[in-house]
């Protein structure tokens, strides 16, 4: 069934994910370690991401049709924008609003890369740029990438070049310290990347005031916290994984 | 038909898009930070700045799609941009990781358009998520009320987060699946596990093969 072919699917795309953890560890290079680490962080998260992105749209029901994370009617005038654009049928806006889900996705966790390699935790303009620069696909998109971030961004390749080492002991550091406290929890979350477990900050937010909410703040918060251990676990436990693992 | 629709919506969006603010151009800076909120880490902030050029990024990505979509279409002399036509576009231009859940999501769309009866429950459940969504804090705390009163399902959603999270899809999809089928209170459902955390909330993502739990997906996206 498709059902289970789907999940099937996936974890290979797990495995994958799984694979490039043996080979960090082995990696003796100070200067090439930091920088093939995040990359391979990343890699691993756009993975993890497609094959879930995958499973979630096999879930979609018609109440995620009927309620879109953006305005259809918004998405269709965009698309009249051009004016060879005569007629769309009702199923293109829908796509679309999907689509865009997953572009906005995909380009924000490649920046958010960049952010990482700056040791930043808010995420900048200089920071989508990078990921627009470094992403063939999003090659016509470089036209929005202001002048001043396209000459900033030599500054943060050097940026990057020198805080490379620092910037890895750094994410090791705390990722160190945080999957000690969870260790059941530190190799799912890895595989789980971030953009999964923030989605609860809103409600924890929101939630702030009641008893009841306050129970699911905690809640929250403790899985905010894992889910960036497990972000920066990715990091510090690559080095035990293989054990555990096994 | 979509065909009639579209002919007279035509000239009227283009009327609009003519006296159309700036804003117009691109979608609701309020939806854009959400869903990037939710690639990435908890503690993580973006900058306005970063909104705004995604934003203008999302707009030009519709564009671009759409402008070879529409090209496609004039070769082959038909007047209105059809799902496939998109999907065609976005191999053509390099998103080839974006077809496979596109195609998966296009066909559930057209599977329910399909059918009126399943539209017509879609559409409840659909109902009964918008209204917790828009309900804010009142609307949250009244349904982790009824939630408590549901704890017991709440904790087998927890489970199958675990087993997802643990790396085992195949496993914990059917279990969950039952669990969302057996289950057919949507704002219960939803909100409990929303209460549970990451969770709860993976657990949930498993179970979303039953009528119900979808309603209830969407309930916890439209919190996010």
């Amino acid at each position: 069934m498709d059902n289970q072919q789907l999940p099937y699917a996936g974890q290979p795309a797990a495995a994958g994910a799984g694979a490039p953890v043996p080979g960090v560890p082995g990696a003796g290079g100070p200067p090439a370690v930091p920088h093939h680490h995040l990359l391979q962080q990343q890699q691993a998260q756009l993975q993890a991401f497609w094959a879930y992105q995958r499973q979630e749209a096999e879930r979609a029901s018609a109440s995620d049709f009927k309620n879109h994370q953006l305005p259809l009617a918004r998405i269709k005038k965009i698309m009249k924008a051009d004016e060879d654009v005569r007629m769309i049928s009702a199923e293109a806006p829908v796509l679309f609003a999907k689509a865009c889900e997953l572009f906005i996705l995909e380009l924000t966790i490649r920046s958010w890369l960049h952010a990482e390699e700056n040791k930043r935790r808010t995420l900048q303009r200089n920071d989508v740029a990078a990921a627009i620069a470094r992403t063939d696909v999003f090659d016509f998109l470089v036209d929005i990438v202001p002048r001043e971030e396209a000459k900033e961004e030599p500054g943060s390749a050097l940026g990057f070049a020198a805080g490379g080492p620092a910037g890895a002991v750094g994410a090791a550091g705390p990722a160190a310290g945080l999957p000690y406290y969870y260790p059941p929890m530190g190799q799912p979350a890895p595989m789980m990347p971030a953009w999964h477990v923030p989605a609860w900050d809103p409600a924890w937010q929101q939630g702030a005031a009641p008893d009841v909410d306050q129970g699911a703040a905690g809640s929250f918060s403790e899985e905010g916290q894992q889910g960036f251990a497990g972000h920066g676990g990715a990091a510090a436990s690559f080095p035990p994984a293989p054990p555990s693992s096994e | 038909m979509p065909d009639s629709d579209n002919e007279s919506g035509g000239p009227s969006n283009a009327g609009e898009y003519a006296s159309a603010r700036e804003q117009d151009r691109f979608l609701p800076i309020a939806n854009v930070s959400r869903i990037m909120k939710r690639a990435l880490p908890a503690n993580a902030k973006i900058s306005k700045d970063a909104k705004e050029t995604v934003q203008e990024c999302v707009s030009e990505f519709i564009s671009f799609i759409t402008g070879e979509a529409s090209d496609k279409c004039q070769r082959e002399k038909r007047k209105t941009i059809n799902g496939d036509d998109l999907l065609w576009a976005m191999t053509t231009l390099g998103f080839e990781d974006y077809i496979d859940p596109l195609k998966l999501y296009l066909h559930k769309f057209r599977e329910l358009e399909g059918e009126k009866a399943i539209g017509a429950a879609g559409s409840g459940g659909g109902g009964a998520a918008s209204s917790g969504g828009s309900g804010s804090g009142s609307g949250s705390h009244h349904h982790q009320d009824a939630s408590r009163n549901n704890g017991g399902y709440g904790m087998y959603g927890g489970g199958g987060g675990m087993i997802m999270m643990m790396g085992q899809p195949m496993y914990g999809s059917p279990p969950a699946s039952s669990a969302g089928y057996a289950q057919p209170p949507p704002p219960h459902h939803h909100h409990h596990q929303m209460v549970m955390g990451g969770k709860g909330a993976y657990g949930h993502g498993g179970g979303g093969g039953g009528g119900p739990s979808p309603s209830s997906g969407y309930g916890r996206q439209d919190r996010l």
